[in-house]
Parts: C-alpha cells; sequence; structure tokens
C-alpha cells in the first residue's frame, strides 16, 4: 500500500479542497462565545461612566446598596436623600469627612474619581429627591447644636427607651455616648443620624421615636449638643 | 479538471523529484514498535508551531510594534477586524498548547529513555528547541504590550537584575534601556517574529536530520539495555526486521493526535477567546492585579513564596544547575536500561517536577499573596457581622474597611487572602493579642502603630471581638479569672 504516490493524488487533492473548504465556512461564522464583547473592553478606572459600577466598586464597601445592611448608612434612604443639602453632599463624596472614615475621592484631594465621575454619583444618588423635599418638612441639613441641658431632657423623651436612660446603652441600642465611639464620628453625622435615623439598622427617624410627635427643630439640635458634650476634650 | 491538475503534479514532479524526497524523510522505516501514542508530542508540538507561523504571520500584517500603537492596534483586531480576535486567540492558544504539548514530548522521551546513546545530539537540540520556545512564548506575551506584559517583563528584569555585576548591563541589554519602553518593544518584537522563529526552524532542521539519521527510538522493553558497542548493530536488525514507512504505517496516530489537538486549539479559542489587552501599560497604574501568561505563573508563585534571604540565590543558581542537569543528562545516563518500570528515580523526577510545577501554577492563578487593591470601597461587610452591633462596633467594621484590612484580609470569604479570613477571629485571640496584632503588625502584615488612632483601635478591636459564631465563645484571656456566673 502506497500512501502518497502518483496514483491517488486525485483522491487527495479532492479531500484537499473539501478541507478548505469546510474551514472557509467554519471561519464564515463570527458569532463564537470567545468573542471579546465591547462591553468587556479594558478601560482605566477614569473612563468609567456608569453609575451601578462606580457605586459598587467605591461606596458598597461601606454604605449599603439596595436597602442591604452596612457599617455606614445607606445612601439610597429616601428620608435621607431628601434630608441632605446637594451642595455639602457633592463636597463630602469629593473631601472626604477629616477625622473620619470617609474617604475623599476627587482627584484633587488624593482619590481616584474625576469630577466628572463624582458628578454623576451625585446625579444618580440624588435623583428625583426634590419632591420629596417638598413633603417630607424636614429640620435643616445643616444647624449649630443646642442646649445640652434640654438635650438631656429631649434624650430621655425619644431616645432612653433604646439606648438606656444614660445613653450607654439599652435593649435594643448600643451606647450612643461612648467617647470613642464619639472621636470617630463627625457632628454632622450625629445630627443626621437622629433625624433620618438608620433603616437598615432599625433605628427609627424623628418622626417615629415616640408615636405621632415628631422631634422639633430645636429638640433635635439640643440632642446633637448633648451627645457632642460627651466627646472627650 | 482533476486530470489536468493530476498531470500539473506530475510534470513539477518529474523535475523536483518529490516523491523521492519524501521516500527518504517521511516514508523512512521506523520500528514498528514506535508506532505508539506515546510518540505522538512531537509531531503535535511541531504542528501547533505550524499554526504559530501561519496566525502570527497574518498577526503581524496588521500588528505596529511601537508603544503608542501596538495595543491599538490589537484593540483594532480584537474589537473591529472581522475575526480578529479569533485569529488572536488561535495565536495564544496555540502558543499554550505548544509549550504543553512540548512539555509532554519532553517527559516521553525522558520516560522512554529516548536521549541515550546514540540520540544524545537529538536530545540537546530538543532542549534548544525548549527554550527557544519559551522564549517565543515570553516574548510573545510582551507584545500585548498591556500591562500583563508590563508585569510579565517586569518579573524578567527583576530576575536577570539580581546576577552580580553584570546584572543591569543584561536588563538593559534586554529592554534597550534602564527601563521598558517603546525600544523595549521594538527589540522584542525582533525576537519574536525574526530571531527566535528563525532559530526554531534551524533547530527543527537538525532535530527532524538527527531522528532521520539516528532512527526513533524503539519502544523499550525493561531488561533490554543499552550498550555503546552493540546498539547501533541491534537497531538496524529492529528495522530490517519490523522497520515499517513512517508514512502511513506509523503515522495514522500522529495524525489522529494533530486533529485532536487542532481541534482543541480552534475550541479553546472560539470559546474562550484571546487573552486581553489588558490595560494600557501604565506603571503608575496600581489598582489592577496583573499576571503573566499561564506558563510563566510557575515563576511568578516562586518569586512570590521564597523568603527574600533565599530569592538572589535560589532565582539565578536555579536556572543555572536546571540547564546544565538538562545539557549533561545523555552524558550522565548514556546507556543502560531504557524501560520507565526499571528506572524509578527518572519516573519520581518526572512525578515531582510535574506536581511542583502543578501546584506553583495553581498558587499562581490564586495568587492569595497578592492585595486586593479594591476591596477596601468595593466588598461589604456582610451583613451578618453587623446585626445587633453597637455603633462603636459599627465604627470598627468601618475602619477595617477605610485602614484596608480588607484588601488583605476576608470576612466570609469575601476580600483579600493575604492574611488570615477574619470572620471568627474572637475565637482565636484576645482583646490584648488584637490590639498587639494591629499595633505591631507582625509576618506580613504591616505594623500599623501611629497610623491608628487610640479611638480608631478601640472600635477595631470592639468590632473584631463580635466576630465568633453565637454557638463558639470568644477566647478568655487566662490571666483573667473566669467568672463563677458564666
Ligand atoms: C471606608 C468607608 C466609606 C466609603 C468607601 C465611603 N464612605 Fe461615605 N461615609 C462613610 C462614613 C463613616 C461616613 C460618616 C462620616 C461622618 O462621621 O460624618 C460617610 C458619610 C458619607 C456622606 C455624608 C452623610 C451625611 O451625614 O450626610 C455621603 C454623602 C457619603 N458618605 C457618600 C459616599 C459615597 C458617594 C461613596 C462612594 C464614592 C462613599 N461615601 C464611600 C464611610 C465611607
Ligand atoms: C427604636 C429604638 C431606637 C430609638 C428610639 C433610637 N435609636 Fe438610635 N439606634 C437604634 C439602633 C438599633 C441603632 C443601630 C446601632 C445599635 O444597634 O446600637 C441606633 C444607632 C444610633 C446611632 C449611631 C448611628 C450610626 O450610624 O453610627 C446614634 C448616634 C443614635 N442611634 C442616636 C439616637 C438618638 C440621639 C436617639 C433619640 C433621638 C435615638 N438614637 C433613638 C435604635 C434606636
Ligand atoms: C498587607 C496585608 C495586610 C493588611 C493591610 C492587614 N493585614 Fe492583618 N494580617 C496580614 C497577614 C499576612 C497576617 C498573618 C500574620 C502572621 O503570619 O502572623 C495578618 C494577621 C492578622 C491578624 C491575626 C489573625 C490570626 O488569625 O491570628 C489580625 C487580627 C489582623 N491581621 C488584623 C488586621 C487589621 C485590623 C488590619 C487593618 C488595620 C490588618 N490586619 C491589615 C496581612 C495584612
Amino acid at each position: 500500500m502506497r500512501f502518497f504516490c502518483r496514483e491517488n493524488w486525485g483522491q487527495q487533492l479532492r479531500q484537499a479542497t473539501a478541507l478548505v473548504g469546510l474551514l472557509t465556512l467554519v471561519s464564515g461564522c463570527d458569532w463564537m462565545p470567545g468573542k471579546p464583547k465591547p462591553a468587556e473592553r479594558w478601560q482605566p478606572d477614569t473612563a468609567i461612566t456608569d453609575f451601578a459600577n462606580l457605586y459598587q466598586t467605591q461606596c458598597a464597601g461601606c454604605h449599603s446598596r439596595d436597602g442591604r445592611m452596612a457599617a455606614a448608612r445607606p445612601l439610597n434612604d429616601p428620608v435621607y436623600r431628601a434630608f441632605v443639602d446637594p451642595k455639602i453632599f457633592r463636597q463630602v463624596i469629593a473631601q472626604g469627612v477629616p477625622g473620619t472614615t470617609m474617604p475623599a475621592f476627587a482627584q484633587s484631594a488624593g482619590g481616584l474619581l474625576t469630577d466628572a465621575q463624582i458628578d454623576i454619583l451625585v446625579q444618580n444618588l440624588l435623583a428625583g429627591a426634590e419632591s420629596d423635599r417638598a413633603t417630607l418638612r424636614l429640620p435643616p441639613y445643616r444647624a449649630a447644636p443646642g442646649d445640652v441641658q434640654r438635650g438631656a431632657v429631649a434624650f430621655q423623651t425619644f431616645c432612653a427607651k433604646c439606648h438606656g436612660k444614660d445613653g450607654k446603652g439599652g435593649p435594643t441600642g448600643g451606647s450612643v455616648v461612648d467617647p470613642n465611639y464619639l472621636a470617630l464620628v463627625s457632628d454632622q453625622a450625629l445630627r443626621t443620624a437622629v433625624v433620618v435615623g438608620r433603616v437598615d439598622l432599625g433605628m427609627p427617624d424623628w418622626r417615629g421615636y415616640v408615636s405621632g410627635r415628631p422631634m422639633t427643630d430645636t429638640e433635635v439640635s439640643d440632642v446633637v449638643a448633648w451627645l457632642i458634650s460627651h466627646r472627650k476634650k | 479538471m482533476i486530470k489536468r491538475l493530476q498531470q500539473i503534479a506530475q510534470w513539477f514532479d518529474d523535475r523536483l523529484h518529490l516523491t523521492k524526497l519524501f521516500e527518504s524523510t517521511a516514508g523512512h522505516h521506523v520500528p514498528k514498535s514506535s508506532g505508539s501514542w506515546f510518540y505522538v508530542f512531537g509531531s503535535g508540538t511541531l504542528l501547533c508551531l505550524m499554526l504559530q507561523l501561519v496566525t502570527g504571520t497574518c498577526l503581524a500584517f496588521v500588528y505596529v510594534p511601537s508603544a503608542d500603537e501596538a495595543y491599538l492596534t490589537l484593540e483594532y483586531l480584537t474589537y473591529q477586524q472581522p475575526l480578529g480576535w479569533f485569529l488572536r486567540a488561535l495565536h495564544y492558544w496555540g502558543s499554550n498548547f505548544m509549550v504543553g504539548i512540548m512539555m509532554l514530548h519532553m517527559a516521553q522521551v525522558f520516560l522512554f529513555g529516548a536521549y541515550k546513546y546514540p540520540r544524545e545530539l537529538t536530545w540537546i537540540t530538543g532542549v534548544l528547541l525548549m527554550f527557544v520556545t519559551l522564549g517565543l512564548a515570553f516574548t510573545g506575551q510582551v507584545m500585548r504590550f498591556d500591562q500583563d506584559a508590563y508585569w510579565g517583563l517586569g518579573i524578567g528584569t527583576a530576575i536577570m537584575g539580581r546576577v552580580p555585576i553584570i546584572g543591569s548591563d543584561l536588563v538593559h541589554l534586554m529592554l534597550a534601556g534602564p527601563i521598558i519602553a517603546g525600544e523595549t518593544l521594538s527589540r522584542f518584537f525582533t525576537l519574536h517574529v525574526f530571531i527566535l522563529p528563525g532559530t526554531i526552524l534551524a533547530l527543527i532542521g537538525v532535530h527532524l536530520r538527527l531522528v532521520l539519521a539516528k532512527g526513533i527510538n524503539e519502544y523499550p522493553k525493561p531488561g533490554v539495555v543499552v550498550k555503546r558497542e552493540t546498539y547501533d548493530q541491534e537497531y538496524e536488525a529492529i528495522i530490517k526486521k519490523e522497520g515499517v514507512p513512517f508514512v502511513p504505517a506509523a503515522i495514522s496516530k500522529d495524525l489522529v493526535f494533530s486533529a485532536l489537538v487542532m481541534f482543541a486549539i480552534f475550541t479553546c479559542a472560539a470559546v474562550f477567546g484571546p487573552k486581553g489587552p489588558k490595560g494600557f501599560p501604565d506603571p503608575t497604574y496600581i489598582q489592577t492585579a496583573p499576571q503573566p501568561d499561564f506558563f510563566f505563573l510557575w515563576v511568578y508563585s516562586v518569586a512570590a513564596l521564597l523568603p527574600p534571604y533565599t530569592e538572589t540565590f535560589v532565582l539565578l543558581v536555579g536556572p543555572v544547575v536546571a540547564t546544565l542537569a538538562l545539557f549533561a543528562l545523555p552524558f550522565i545516563s548514556n546507556t543502560g536500561e531504557k524501560s520507565a518500570r526499571k528506572r524509578p528515580i527518572a519516573v519520581l523526577t518526572v512525578v515531582v517536577s510535574l506536581l511542583a510545577l502543578s501546584l506553583l501554577t495553581w498558587a499562581g492563578i490564586r495568587s492569595p499573596w497578592s492585595p486586593e487593591m479594591t476591596a477596601w470601597t468595593s466588598d461589604s461587610t456582610p451583613a451578618a457581622f453587623l446585626k445587633g452591633r453597637s455603633p462603636l462596633e459599627l465604627q470598627g467594621a468601618l475602619v477595617l474597611q477605610y485602614k484596608q484590612c480588607r484588601n488583605c484580609h476576608s470576612l466570609d470569604g469575601i476580600g483579600g487572602e493575604r492574611g488570615p479570613d477574619l470572620s471568627r477571629i474572637a475565637t482565636r485571640l484576645t482583646r490584648d493579642q488584637l490590639i498587639r496584632q494591629v499595633i505591631q503588625g507582625g509576618g506580613n502584615m504591616p505594623a500599623y502603630g501611629k497610623n491608628l488612632s487610640p479611638a480608631e483601635v478601640e472600635a477595631l478591636v470592639a468590632f473584631m471581638l463580635t466576630l465568633h459564631p453565637s454557638n463558639v465563645p470568644p477566647v478568655r484571656d487566662s490571666t483573667i479569672p473566669a467568672q463563677a456566673a458564666l
């Protein structure tokens, strides 16, 4: 038997033509699963403009996503979105909150995000917050701390049942006067907590501490002053 | 039509004597026993090389070897040129398969004692071919000129830079400058498309010439030993008695294997696609965990796992010793048994090398030693670890994120893996031990010391002390007497 000899060249040529034809046919398809999708194309992080992606990679480590529990407050809580001042909101993201664990994200402040990316975050996080702001009639976002003595009284009225009479912890809430805790949070964070609460952790907002009796603006400022007074100087 | 073609072919053959050439090469007689499934890897490697030459040439039509344009042309090939991605994928997978099958070929030759008398030179050219192939694979990953390429090259230069006295000159020679830049790419391009392919073709010529001249190793039988005085006659006798023409008698298995290899390469290319390009090579860009190509992962693991004081020694002396051993092998064990059944040390060598390589590669794939640079902002603290925690403990969870502990430590399996998972840390360490660990570091953990305020330490420790399953109590400090009530 001869494999490669003159007698059967004709047959081999036929086979080769068939093979080439088959290959052409196969390569005509440009739909195979390994084809890289343009969406997966590598891009520098500064080129990401997708809000969900930005939030997931930059914020979800500390702030809750879609209502899940997280260590820092959920940013999509409707009450919070109505409460916060958009200007300060943007500034906090860009510059961080010094002395706390909220980092600065703007490149000018040593972060990784461009101004455009911060704008995308702000726009998406606060989209539609205007209408809530009109209906909720919230205390102002920013206000100077009030009177410590009056704050102590207000604390008993609104907070003691959860955080204990002395604020050092009760049946359903931990200590809010621990000096180490107070050293790590800003005054504004305390105010935000009192007004907005923490939906994810089971702390109601300013309307819900005593049913049918929302806290007044002064009471909010007074309680915050009382909390601050426990800071170690 | 077919008839006409046949006539033309015959006209050429009458002048070129192709059929005669065929009979003295592909048609040469080989021992019947070598028509075995173990003897298919050599031709498989050769086939991969052919594929690499074809796909590589096609790629070179588009590729521009300049620092500015290399990445762009690859992006063009991947996303715009129809089937350009497939071409890249074929070249990438072809290279993976070529290295893999070449290694199998080498292991088989070693186990079957084929390197022994009189085939020493065949082995030596084979070893040279291995180095050239690895060189092609290495220079090939540089062609991608993305972050992975940058990194792969970085490892190479780091190893070279360790060479005493001439280290920095070697690096300069390799990179065409002190750093990786456009000139580096030109240099590697020349290597990858001219010098190394030329060398590999020349070496394959010699390698195959030797295979023809010295014959293919007969399938070794236990107890049949090679003696320098008698082997040549014995081999001749085998060929006389049971010699068959390589084509078509012995080649059928090679063909089946080659078809399988082709099929595998095409399938991998179609299903998994090409690799990268992953990001413009920017040394200042640190938010990335680049990885070298598959077959160099083990080097990367070695570099990462070696204790620092042994690194220079192992990385410099190791390759030299290994290379010398490979070249010396046919002279050290020149005669004697060929069958693997009678050569336990040879079998052990292969098994141990294979095991070591696969373990190191596996470690390289997981690369738990590189921190996850983005974990601190992206990996949430699992809700189970936040439920019912006090405000201070919640702050501790935040400090754990903020101070980037999560880049090295996972919670519930999410996060970096450089340090241990902290989900149950309270069952292992007491308060004092936790404070010490955080302040003083230890092992591969940095000492945070003054980088943490006292309040941050308190919060961190308060949080970590809550990290234990509800049915397992935290460890107690044995210096504090147990409370009777508990
Ligand atoms: C390392 C944890 C961490 C990350 C990551 C983080 N934050 Fe924060 N963030 C905090 C903490 C803690 C606070 C409360 C700071 C304080 O005490 O005022 C905060 C506060 C804020 C506030 C102000 C809340 C208020 O009181 O009005 C905004 C807005 C905010 N973060 C947005 C973001 C956005 C957007 C991102 C992602 C780009 C982000 N944060 C990422 C920890 C983090
Ligand atoms: C219904 C119970 C409840 C009431 C009433 C309540 N809290 Fe809370 N509070 C919680 C829970 C639950 C948390 C989450 C932390 C924990 O479990 O200790 C919390 C957390 C806090 C925090 C920390 C928030 C953070 O993000 O770090 C502060 C500050 C706080 N409360 C202050 C107050 C003050 C001031 C009042 C009264 C105006 C009040 N709380 C009323 C349940 C309550
Ligand atoms: C660069 C990576 C890295 C970072 C960042 C890091 N660690 Fe570690 N950590 C390690 C390694 C590695 C070990 C194991 C140390 C050893 O071998 O003894 C470790 C060990 C520990 C341990 C002891 C674990 C055990 O099971 O014994 C604790 C607790 C710990 N780290 C807490 C922290 C905290 C808190 C932070 C942030 C303030 C942090 N680590 C940041 C790498 C890191």
